[in-house]
Parts: C-alpha cells; sequence; structure tokens
C-alpha cells in the first residue's frame, strides 16, 4: 500500500503555475509540474501538463509514456513516478526531484527502475521547495514521524520558519510505503 | 661464551644493567602488541566487519548559571568506557522557569535516565516509552506545577537516534550546514500548520503572543515524545550539539556555524560558544548548557 500527501501552496505568489498530478488506479502515478521555475522557458499551463499526463499515463507502459511527454513538452520542468507492486519507476526534467530515505540517509533518485521496501519514504518536491531546507532536516522529519501528513507538516514548518511561506510557489508530495 | 674476566667490575655491571632493560624492553613490547592484538579482536567482535569505518565520539560540554539564581539546566553523558558496546548516551534538561521546582525536575530526569543506561539501541520506542514514564512521575508528583525540557541523542556504531521533548535544541553540523533535528514543540506550530493548510502566509503565527508557548514538556499528561524510529546514519567530522534553549537565544545557528568547524576538537568547540554566550553580556541571560560531540575517525 503507499500512503501520500500533497502539498500545494500560492507562496505569496498571484498564480499557482505548478501542478502535482496523482493516481492510484490502475497503478500508482505521481507527477509534479515546475511551471513557477525561473528557469523555465516552457509556456505549457499546469492544465495542459495534466491533461496529457492523463491522456498517456492510462495505456502506456512507463518508458514510452516518458518518451511521449518528453517530446510533447520539450522545455517544461517536471518528474513522473510510477509505483507498480515493489518497483519504483523515476523519469524527471529539470527543477523537480525525488529523494528516498534509504538506511537513516537521505538519496537522490534518479531516473530508472528501483526495488522498494516496506517502510520507505519517498519525497518529490520542486527544486523551490528543497531550497528551503536541507537533507539532513528532511531526513530527522522523515524518521520522527509516522505519517506523510506529519512529514509534510515538519516540512512545512521548517519553511515557514525561514520565510513564512513568502517564497513562491511550493509544490511537494511524501510518500510512504507500508 | 664470552670471557668477560678481563673486564673491569664496573664494565660487566653496566653490560648486566643494559641487558637487563634489554629484556625489559623487549618482553613490555610483547605485552603491549599482544593487548593491542586482543583490543582489536574484541572490537571486531562487537562491530563485525565494520572497524575500518567506525567513528568515535568525542564529547565535551558546559553547564553554566546565566544571571539566574537557581541551575534549572541538567545535563548527563554515558560513561564512555562503554560506548563501544552500548553507546554513547547525550541528554540535555532545561526545568521550566515559569513553574517551580524546575531545578529539581531537570535534576530528576537527567538522573532517572541516567539509571535507564544502558538502553536498548534498536528499541527508540522503548525508550521513547520510558520517557514518558518519567514524565508520569513527575506529572503525579507535581499536577502541571513544575516540568522541564529534555533533549536526549543516543549514539552507537556510527548511527544515532534523538528524542526530544520540548523547546531544547539538538544540531547536526555536516559539510557546513547547520540543521536543526528536532522541532520546538509550541504553540507555533499549531498556528502554522493551520495558516499553511489555509494557503496564507504565515508571519501571524509567529506575532502571536502565545507563540512560544509549550505545548508539551516532560511533566505534561501523556507526553508526546519526537523520536526517530530509525536511526540517522553519521559521518566523520558531523558534529552534534545537545543544548538548552539558554544557547541558542543568545547566539544564532548561524552564528554557532562560524564555530563548529570539524578542524576543531569538541572541547574547543564547547569554549566557543560558552565564551560567544558569555561576550553577549545578556542582562537576563538564561541558564546555558551544552554538549558536543564530534564524529572522529577511529584510531584503529
Amino acid at each position: 500500500m503507499i500512503e501520500y500527501f500533497t502539498f500545494k501552496h500560492n507562496g505569496e505568489s498571484e498564480t499557482y503555475k505548478d501542478e502535482v498530478y496523482l493516481t492510484v488506479v490502475p497503478s500508482v502515478t505521481v507527477a509534479v509540474f515546475y511551471g513557477s521555475s525561473k528557469k523555465s522557458t516552457s509556456q505549457v499551463s499546469p492544465e495542459v501538463f495534466s491533461a496529457l499526463l492523463a491522456e498517456v499515463s492510462r495505456d502506456l507502459d512507463f518508458a514510452r509514456m516518458c518518451t511521449i511527454m518528453d517530446e510533447r513538452l520539450p522545455r517544461s520542468e517536471f518528474l513522473v513516478l510510477r509505483i507498480e507492486g515493489h518497483h519504483i519507476a523515476c523519469f524527471r526534467k529539470g527543477g523537480v526531484k525525488a529523494k528516498i530515505v534509504i538506511n537513516g540517509d537521505l538519496k537522490l533518485l534518479p531516473n530508472g527502475i528501483f526495488g522498494l521496501n516496506d517502510g520507505d519514504r519517498i519525497l518529490v518536491a520542486t527544486d523551490n521547495f528543497y531550497s528551503h531546507l536541507t537533507n539532513e532536516g528532511i531526513l530527522a522529519d522523515a524518521l520522527v514521524t509516522d505519517s506523510c501528513s506529519e512529514w509534510m507538516n515538519l516540512l512545512v514548518r521548517r519553511i515557514s520558519d525561514a520565510n513564512q511561506l513568502k517564497c513562491g510557489n511550493l509544490s511537494a508530495v511524501t510518500l510512504l510505503v507500508r | 661464551m664470552p670471557d668477560f674476566t678481563l673486564l673491569p667490575d664496573q664494565t660487566v655491571l653496566l653490560i648486566e644493567i643494559a641487558a637487563a632493560l634489554f629484556v625489559t624492553a623487549f618482553l613490555s613490547f610483547i605485552y603491549v602488541s599482544l593487548t593491542t592484538i586482543l583490543s582489536l579482536v574484541r572490537l571486531k567482535k562487537i562491530a563485525g566487519n565494520d572497524t575500518d569505518d567506525l567513528l568515535v565520539c568525542d564529547v565535551a560540554y558546559f553547564h553554566c548559571k546565566g544571571k539566574r539564581e537557581n541551575q534549572e539546566d541538567a545535563v548527563y553523558i554515558s560513561p564512555l568506557e562503554d560506548s563501544f558496546t552500548n553507546g554513547v548516551v547525550a541528554a540535555c534538561s532545561d526545568g521550566m522557569g515559569g513553574l517551580l521546582y524546575g531545578e529539581v525536575v531537570s535534576r530528576y530526569v537527567v538522573e532517572r535516565l541516567s539509571h535507564l543506561y544502558p538502553m536498548n539501541f534498536d528499541d527508540p520506542d522503548g525508550i521513547s516509552e520510558e520517557i514518558k514514564k518519567i514524565s508520569s512521575e513527575v506529572y503525579e508528583q507535581y499536577r502541571l506545577g513544575a516540568g522541564a525540557t529534555l533533549v536526549m541523542t543516543h549514539i552507537l556504531k556510527n548511527k544515532m537516534n534523538f528524542f526530544s521533548v520540548g523547546d531544547s535544541n539538538i544540531i547536526l553540523v555536516r559539510k557546513g550546514r547547520v540543521t536543526l533535528l528536532n522541532h520546538k514543540q509550541n504553540y507555533v506550530s499549531l498556528l502554522i500548520r493551520k495558516l499553511s493548510e489555509s494557503g496564507s502566509n504565515t508571519s501571524e503565527a509567529y506575532k502571536n503572543s502565545r507563540a512560544k508557548a509549550l505545548i508539551d514538556f516532560v511533566g505534561n499528561i501523556e507526553t508526546n515524545v519526537m523520536h526517530t524510529s530509525k536511526p540517522i546514519q553519521l559521518y566523520e567530522d558531523d558534529i552534534i550539539i545537545i543544548s538548552t534553549d539558554g544557547v541558542t537565544d543568545a547566539v544564532s545557528l548561524n552564528k554557532l556555524k562560524g564555530m563548529l568547524l570539524p578542524e576543531f576538537s569538541a572541547q574547543h568547540m564547547a569554549r566557543l560558544m560558552k565564551s560567544a554566550v558569555r561576550n553577549k553580556r545578556l542582562p537576563k541571560q538564561d541558564n546555558f548548557s551544552a554538549i558536543v560531540i564530534k564524529m572522529d575517525r577511529s584510531i584503529i
């Protein structure tokens, strides 16, 4: 079973330009679109991203799905994860990253397919979300909490302590394998 | 056989002394070598095959009254000679100044912890339950009339569990990054949650007059002990600070960063921190205590 918790916040910006996409049937697909990235030259809206992902995630295998998304959204920054059984597949472009807690350490999840174990915790977030956190803080918060929502709350508290959530769009998903 | 009969008696005596010294030195060398080999074998047994990477804790602490009349902080460091088998437990407790008997409670907390040593490193939930028991004992005695905070780390074989109740600090310095590992259990955390969920910024939370009020402490009913369920991996040159808020209220984490450098010993860092707090000369300086632990490469 996969437990998840999503967080979307304007961060005092006029509009929310990111997107967090999540489906659980037929398999768990998680995507974070970084529309608010200052580096990105893409004009793709969150709605276009979600519509495309909904279209391609239904019937296609992960590799094919990522190829199509890469072709149709060449300058966009996003990350897609698919969890099937005890495996996780990851594809990312630009400033969105997934980090996984393994053996008391926090590791960056690269593109590819990896095994998952019960109790594994994963954070998917935009670079803006990560920029207010340290790996040690993310790790400590993961290890002191029992649920994805508690973990996210502690991460948000850290960001709040740094800037009172006045820092632009914040988008993240916490995942826990049970 | 050499013939010594032609040598003067004094020379023969000197040769005999030299021979005796040589034999003593040789036997000492054999003894030291055997002892070292036996220690290595013992450590290998304790640490499995990881002795090459085993780090040791360099520990120092300070414990000062500040401008208060009483010392309401209390510290505990487990016996370091047992560190390879039972780990290093370090704890700070800060008696709550607003309540009576803060001094008594913080001392009671660390004394009770010292009786729990050695603790089972693989059972942080069990240790957390013991801390809850201590809290219940304080509650039964004082019925919310006294309380204390508690921060504690347990380090064994390059791994660390931590435990926290209240608003004291567990700080990790790694590669120049300073991170407060635990969260302060105060009212502002509830306000931040509420405001962030509504999509607002959280500046109002910090302006609230009760923002710093503790929502949990040792001596509370059903205390929530924030603790790691699995340990954090530690690396060479990691620096861990367990301190009461008297330290961080006087010197910010950013300022502390400049004093917590891997080339310094734990003792030197503790001295620098203590001087920094003293040099602030705050008229109402709270009690201030800290334990500094530096993860060093083992001599083996």
